[in-house]
Order: C-alpha cells, then structure tokens, then sequence
C-alpha cells in the first residue's frame, strides 16, 4: 500500500507547516482523504495547541512518498460535510 | 547465584527501602530483561510478579474499540503491579508493558503480601509509592482536563527524562500520538513549537531534551507535583 504523508498547514507563512516524518499506508488517494478527515474532527474536538488559534483555518497538504502533493484538505471540510448531512432528502 | 546488592541497585524505592526490608525481598528479587512491546501484566489476569524496573520504562494503557491510551508510566522509581497488588486485588483492569526496553527486578507478589504484612515499615514505603502513582493519575487527569498539547507534550518529555539515562529519548510521533492522547499530526505539530524554542530537538524519532528549564515552563504547571510528592513521601526530600 502506498504511504501517505499529512503535513499540517497552520499560518501563511514557509515556517507554519507541520510536516509529518512518518506517514501513513492507506490504499488509495480516497483512503488518504478519509483518513485526514478524521484526523481533522479528533484534533477539533481534542486539546488546543499554543499555534493555532482557529482549526477552521488550517488544512491538510498531503503528499505522497515522491513528496509530491496529491490533495489538499481543508479542515472547514468537515463543517460543510456535517451540514450537508443535516438537510433533507 | 550471588544475591542483587542494594548498594549496587537503581530502583528508587529499593534504594530507599531499610535495609532490613531489602533484606527480605532481597533473596527473591530476580533480573530480568524487559523487551520493548513486553506484556507484563495483562487486564484482568492474576498478577504473579511485580517488577521493581531499573531501566527502560513501563506503560500502563487502556484500550477501547479504535484507540489505546497511556493512563500511567512507571520508571526506575517504580514497581509495575504494585498498586492492585498491595491495596489487596490480584489483577488490574489495564494492560502493563514495556515502551523502553531495560531490566527490571522481578519478584512474585505472593513474597511482596507476605513481607509487607510482617514489616509495617515495608509496608508504609510501598503504600506511599502507591500514593504516588495515584497522585500521577490525578495529575494526569488535571493536564488533560485543562492543558495545550504542547504543555502535555512538554510533560511527558520530562516525565520519560527523569527516567532515561542521557538526554535522547527514542520516541515516534504515533507513539506519543497513543501517549498523549492526541492524533499524530497534533503531537508534529506540538513538536515544532517545542523545538522552535530551543526546547529540544528532534530527527528521525530522536528527540534531544535541550532545556529542562523551559520544558518545565511551558508544561504549565502540568509537570513537578507529583515529582515533588515522590521526592518527599520515599526519599524524605
């Protein structure tokens, strides 16, 4: 299985990036979004850090073992999935 | 076999212990080593022996359907299976086993019953130490009601120093993601603030504790209580 890297995009700026050293084997890219949406929920629903004043604000660069990006998932993807399951029909 | 001298062991409690008292687990205590992953007591299982560890570091853990989280570590200053054991249970509802590899001073509980039920100054050493694990779940559950990520990652480094010889301390994120509590991505995270302040450094699961000072500082009062109540209660500090 492919290994899936999930760096944390917390500001802007080069330096606001939390990048993953070790990784993820997930099957495919669908998997890899999956999984960091629930990384998202367990981190806003978990402790705070000192270096993110709005989770709503980060995202999720996630690249692949050539380090190359294969999607981008914004945190705010779980706000717009959850009301999306509150409506109708 | 020549018998373990106190003079010579690293275990806090049996340094601390009278020497009458070691006198009688002494002809009982048996080295062992303790393998990384190592299952020492398991949830629920009569527990046989207790480990006074003299290096490497032992973990207790609870367990649900997607997760496992560290409820307790014990060091050289501990006895792993002592507190079920000495408040009069034979098992204990948490896996206990080894995150850091060492050795340990292995003796059956049986000895341990026995012995404290006919020295009472054995037996007010070990209930203290037992005290003293409770005081660190207590504080754990203080760090995890109220504290950052960073505090909590800040208090774990120390806790696991004070336990380790030198200042390296091996340690994957996905492990301290199952320690603290917290998803891996929020301890690389927590990491990044701790090493851009000069804290400590860390490459490739190698983490170098740089500064103990400002550790302490940004453990947030997460950190030294229960230390403190240790050094107190067994070692008259």
């Amino acid at each position: 299985m492919p290994r899936y890297f999930f760096h944390l995009r917390y500001g802007a700026s080069l330096e606001k990036l939390a990048v993953d050293p070790e990784g993820d084997e997930l099957a495919d890219h669908e998997a890899a979004r999956l999984h960091a949406l629930q990384s998202i929920r367990d981190l806003m629903a978990g402790p705070p850090s000192f270096a993110v004043r709005d989770w709503l604000a980060c995202s999720f660069e996630v690249e692949d073992e050539a380090a190359e990006r294969v999607l981008t998932v914004p945190f705010s993807d779980v706000v717009s999935e959850d009301d999306n399951a509150d409506e109708p029909g | 076999m020549a018998y373990v001298q106190q003079s010579t062991v690293r275990n806090r409690l049996l340094k601390a212990m009278r020497a009458e008292d070691f006198a009688r687990l002494q002809p009982h205590l048996e080295s062992v080593e303790l393998l990384v992953q190592q299952m020492l007591i398991l949830p629920n299982a009569r527990t046989e022996h207790l480990y006074f560890v003299e290096s490497g570091l032992g973990s207790i853990t609870t367990e649900s359907a997607n997760n496992r989280v560290e409820v307790g570590i014990i060091g050289r200053e501990g006895v792993i299976g002592a507190s079920h054991v000495l408040l009069g249970s034979d098992r204990a509802p948490y896996d206990h086993f080894v995150q850091m590899p060492g050795t340990a001073l292995r003796i059956r509980a049986d000895i341990v019953i026995a012995a404290v039920e006919e020295s009472p100054t054995l037996r007010k050493l070990l209930l203290r130490y037992v005290l003293t694990e409770i005081i660190q779940t207590r504080q754990t559950a203080f760090v995890n009601a109220t504290l950052e990520i960073e505090a909590r990652l800040a208090r774990w480094l120390l806790m696991c120093h004070d336990r380790v010889d030198g200042d390296e301390l091996l340690l994957k994120h996905e492990f301290l993601s199952m320690m603290l509590g917290v998803r891996r991505s929020g301890v690389t995270l927590a990491m990044q603030q701790l090493e851009g302040a000069g804290r400590i450094r860390a490459r490739r699961g190698r983490i170098t504790v740089l500064n103990r000072d400002l550790l302490e500082e940004i453990a947030d009062g997460g950190y030294g209580t229960p230390e403190a109540e240790y050094a107190r209660l067994i070692e008259g500090a």
